[in-house]
């Protein structure tokens, strides 16, 4: 056992850096139970304390629609950008499709600024009937999780599962039994992992959403910040708006917390 | 088999929702003027049998999505909404139709509208391409209380051996922010964010002290006299009479300085006026007027026009619906609705609206102002006039150029700009 004020000085130190995490967030909370007029209070004062603006975001706002907007893109856009990018992470893995060209190639997608990719996609979705639906934006978001994902993935299928498989293959198994049996469970924390980092990606997006949604596929970055307007920010809504996008995050969180910290740092370690 | 039943969805998925009878789509921010609108919109649904749906975005966003749209050749949106910023660009890229013909044959009448705003967001260069749809000239919104209490009334007549009163000049206003500014009181409060906000707030200290931006051949007139005692001016109720910070606040943080009470004066747009008797955002409730912003002399006004005007898009897929929804929104019992609402109008007309006046009894104040306004100089660059004068104006009010340098320096950009558009020869 340490003495005590061993253990003190590192607390300490960790629970600025937590404050400091943590404040903001705390203080989005408060200010989405109270009014404009008390947020801005200096010295701060508890003031009026009540749930107005949860229920202003649904009647003022249309919340609920950003809500499901984002809710379905971001699940469709994962769903789909998920088993692609597993198989393609274990053919570069694997049998190193198309050679470092193609792995950078698939790397250099995302190092292009996402304007130079939407006046392309609003051309093609305009002439395709795709503007302003949600397919579109699935298939927006997809430019972005889709590369950003496999990239992420190859480290999983690179290591011991090949011996793993090898050793599948000797007892019979095909080589599709030997991926979906053998290496796809051994890299499961990585592609859970990867899962829930494209479904914050596609989530959190906002240019693509901006340019190419329309008044019923608005998401809610686009909304949210519709709330600062020319006649000032409404940030009392704001804020509760802001804790209600949050929630499926931290609904998330504590069931995929372990696969993301071990998938994040399997992928640093190799 | 996959093949056509991808197709097949994305078909489907892509059309859903266009299928129905016409709409009329438009793009706007998220106001409260946006708000009144939509809210009216059932009973032109209702009349017309066209569905009107309104996308709200947030401003800054607003041309970074309107522009491809305006290119294309048949865009999303049947009518859109323009900032004065806009008109220019809008105007010499033909992104707009002209409405002269629309208006003729329907007997439309665009008298009405107060003259300032049809030339701000109405016509341009003698054709009409917009229906001016609310204002937003900045005035002066002032503390009545603070005026009204007697202790101040003595100090200040015992200070400067005049009445304190509603000033009527530029002058006389300046020493009631000296006046007030006192015991963690403040003067003034500014919105010195750059660009935007200082430009626009400055812009009305340029007007009250007799100030012009060009004269009739597009000459910069900024290097003058009253261009040097309005950064001057500026620079002491930004540093001397205001708040720490306000060289960068924008109008959100200022406005909450004065509905906290903090503040006896701010220069800001017209429509605040109504948030501050809103319990919810303001400490200050009943005690804040509005007024022109005070001239060089007592019948001269120093406020900045601003406004935002209706628009058909060039690449509009139905502008006729469009135009049915246009002339109905601004007829004169649908803005007359939205005033009652809460609305900032923009005809003449609805502010001598006997039922207009009885509830807002600032009106008259608001008309006046609109009336004596002066306009910011519109043309295709206005967006980078803006840019430099919120660079140079910030370097001046920080203390790191003389306001003869700075307008110096306003003025040569000024001039290569207007001489780049065609206006300046």
């Amino acid at each position: 056992m340490r003495p005590g004020w061993r253990n003190i000085i590192p607390h300490i130190v960790l629970s600025v850096f937590s404050l400091a995490i943590l404040l903001p967030l705390i203080w989005v909370v408060r200010v989405s139970l109270t009014d404009k007029l008390t947020a801005y209070k200096i010295p701060p004062e508890i003031g009026h304390v009540g749930i107005e603006n949860y229920i202003e975001i649904f009647s003022t706002y249309p919340f609920e629609r950003w809500f499901f907007n984002s809710l379905i893109v971001a699940l469709a856009s994962t769903a789909i950008a998920l088993p692609l990018a597993t198989a393609m992470a274990y053919a570069f893995a694997r049998f190193n499709t198309g050679g470092a060209f193609l792995r950078l190639g698939v790397l250099a997608s995302q190092m292009l600024p996402p304007i130079i990719l939407v006046l392309p996609l609003f051309t093609l979705f305009f002439s395709t009937g795709l503007m302003q639906t949600r397919l579109g934006l699935i298939l927006a978001h997809l430019t972005i999780s889709l590369p950003f994902l496999a990239w992420m993935l190859v480290s999983f299928f690179e290591g011991d599962s090949a011996s793993l498989e090898e050793a599948a293959r000797i007892d019979g198994a095909t080589r599709w039994q030997a991926f979906i049996k053998i290496a796809v469970p051994v890299a499961a924390p990585g592609i859970l992992a990867a899962g829930l980092l494209g479904f914050i990606l596609s989530w959190n997006e906002f240019l693509f959403a901006l340019v190419l949604s329309g008044a019923d596929s608005q998401t809610l970055p686009i909304g949210l910040a519709s709330m600062e307007t020319h006649a000032g920010v409404e940030i009392a809504p704001l804020a509760a708006a802001t804790v209600v996008s949050l929630l499926p995050v931290f609904a998330l969180l504590p069931f995929l917390r372990k696969y993301l910290i071990k998938g994040l740092s399997l992928g640093a370690l190799k | 088999m996959l093949k056509k039943l991808l197709l097949g969805s994305v078909m489907a998925l892509g059309f859903a929702g266009s299928a129905s009878a016409e709409t009329v789509n438009i793009l706007m921010e998220g106001v409260p003027d946006t708000e009144y609108v939509k809210a009216l919109v059932p009973e032109f649904t209702k009349e017309t049998g066209i569905e009107v749906n309104l996308e709200v975005v947030n401003y800054a966003e607003m041309h970074t999505k309107l522009v491809p749209q305006l290119v294309a050749p048949k865009g999303s949106y049947s009518a859109i909404v323009v900032d004065f910023y806009w008109v220019g660009e809008f105007a010499k890229a033909g992104w707009m139709q002209p409405l002269d013909d629309r208006i003729k044959a329907d007997n439309f009448d665009t008298s009405a509208y107060i003259p300032a705003l049809m030339d701000l967001v109405g016509k341009v260069d003698g054709t009409t391409y917009m229906l001016p749809f609310y204002n937003y000239a900045m005035g002066l919104t002032y503390r009545t209380d603070l005026l009204a209490d007697a202790k101040n009334q003595a100090d200040f007549k015992a200070k400067y051996n005049m009445d304190l009163r509603v000033p009527e000049t530029w002058d006389e206003y300046l020493k009631q922010v000296e006046f007030f500014t006192k015991d963690g009181f403040y003067g003034v409060v500014n919105q010195g964010l750059r660009p935007d906000p200082i430009a626009m707030e400055w812009s009305n200290y340029l007007f009250a002290n007799g100030g012009e931006y060009h004269d009739a051949s597009w000459k910069p007139t900024l290097n003058t006299e009253a261009g040097v005692k309005a950064i001057e001016q500026y620079s002491a109720n930004v540093n001397k009479y205001g708040p720490v910070g306000s060289a960068s606040f924008g109008f959100d943080e200022a406005f909450n300085v004065m509905a906290q009470g903090k503040a006896y004066s701010y220069i800001t747009y017209n429509f605040f006026r109504t948030a501050y008797d809103d319990p919810s955002k303001s400490a200050v409730v009943g005690k804040v007027e509005i007024m022109p912003v005070p001239g060089p002399t007592a019948d001269k006004g120093g406020s900045l026009n601003g406004a935002w005007g209706w628009a058909i898009p060039k690449s509009s897929p139905n502008p006729d619906a469009a135009w049915t929804f246009l002339k109905w929104v601004e007829s004169k019992e649908i803005t007359k609705k939205r005033a009652l609402a809460g609305g900032s109008p923009t005809r003449t007309d609805v502010f001598d609206d006997p039922d207009v006046l009885a509830k807002y009894p600032y009106y008259p104040a608001l008309k006046k102002l609109l009336l004596t306004s002066h306009n910011f100089a519109v043309f295709t660059y206005t967006p980078q006039l803006v840019e430099v004068l919120g660079r140079e104006l910030s370097l001046a009010v920080a203390g790191e150029k003389s306001p003869q340098d700075a307008l110096a320096a306003i003025e040569v950009e000024f001039t290569e700009l207007a001489k780049k558009d065609g206006k300046l020869q």
